[in-house]
């Protein structure tokens, strides 16, 4: 059995590209350890599903969360960016995270739309992570992960 | 010209409309649809001269809003703006009558490159 999906250095370039294009802060995203297994995260998931199935998930701490909303609606640091705002926006980076694997693996397949909550995302029992990224941004966690199936080699 | 803008997101939309600022297109007038068939009635209603829209939204997708769009006779210039980016999408936005792709993440270069092609100049 192997396990096919996107290396972490995939997605640590895909993660620094989204940051720098849509949050556009100076605050570099560094890399980290796993967030406290007590930390509040949010989580934005989106399936792909067909030739080749995985589950992407964004997990970001509230602070992160608010700041990376912010940025990506150019908000000043004293505006407070609404939940359906935040919704929005950590959707969107699960979307455009999720849609760049799609287009790593091997298709046809199809990209869900994102769901977006707040606290920990179910995992299908079938699925098992094959590439994570800790990092932290403005001192909140932050973490990237790609869960597929096993497939026969 | 106008730009008629298509996304589920309100966050991307502002995005995409900010990164037109960017590449020099701040000047044309913008409308926003949240859905390919909003989207639809906009080129009806609105007669833009682009559709920037995304491929996967609630309701209609990119893809059957240029494909309606097509099958009802109009021929506004129409790119796509979404997180799928690979060989394949293009050539099936390519075979539906999409003038470009642009991928996100993208940068204000792409969309001033995407938007010269169907000759809309900076304003």
């Amino acid at each position: 059995m192997s396990i096919l999906a996107p290396s972490a250095l995939d997605l640590e370039a895909l993660v620094t590209d989204m940051w720098a294009s849509f949050v556009g802060a100076p605050e570099l995203l560094l890399p980290a350890g796993p967030p406290a297994d007590d930390a509040v995260l949010w989580s934005a998931t989106v399936t792909v599903t067909g030739e080749w199935r995985g589950m992407v998930s964004v997990d970001l701490a509230e602070a992160a969360v608010l700041g990376v909303t912010r940025g990506m609606l150019g908000f000043g640091d004293d505006e407070e960016p609404d939940a359906a705002s935040c919704t929005d926006a950590v959707g969107e980076l699960v979307n455009v995270v999720g849609g760049n694997v799609k287009s790593l693996m091997p298709g046809p397949s199809t990209l869900s739309l994102p769901v977006v909550s707040r606290g920990a995302v179910e995992v299908p029992s079938e699925m098992e992570e094959a590439s994570v990224l800790h990092l932290t941004w403005c001192e909140a966690p932050v973490r990237v992960r790609v869960l597929t199936t096993t497939t026969s080699s | 010209m106008k730009i008629l803008v298509v996304d589920d997101s309100r966050v991307m939309r502002q995005i995409v409309i900010r990164t037109l600022r960017q590449a020099g297109h701040g000047g044309h007038d913008i409308v926003e649809a949240e859905n390919g068939r909003q989207a639809v009635e906009l080129v009806q209603t609105e007669a833009p001269d682009l559709v920037l829209s995304d491929w996967n939204m609630p309701e209609m997708t990119g893809i059957d809003a240029l494909l309606t769009l097509r099958g009802a006779g109009s021929a506004v210039p129409f790119g796509f703006v979404t997180s799928e980016g690979s060989e394949e999408m293009r050539a099936r936005a390519q075979q539906a009558g999409a003038a470009f792709l642009i991928a996100k993440p993208f940068t204000p270069e792409a969309f001033d490159e995407a938007l010269s092609g169907v000759g809309l100049v900076a304003s």
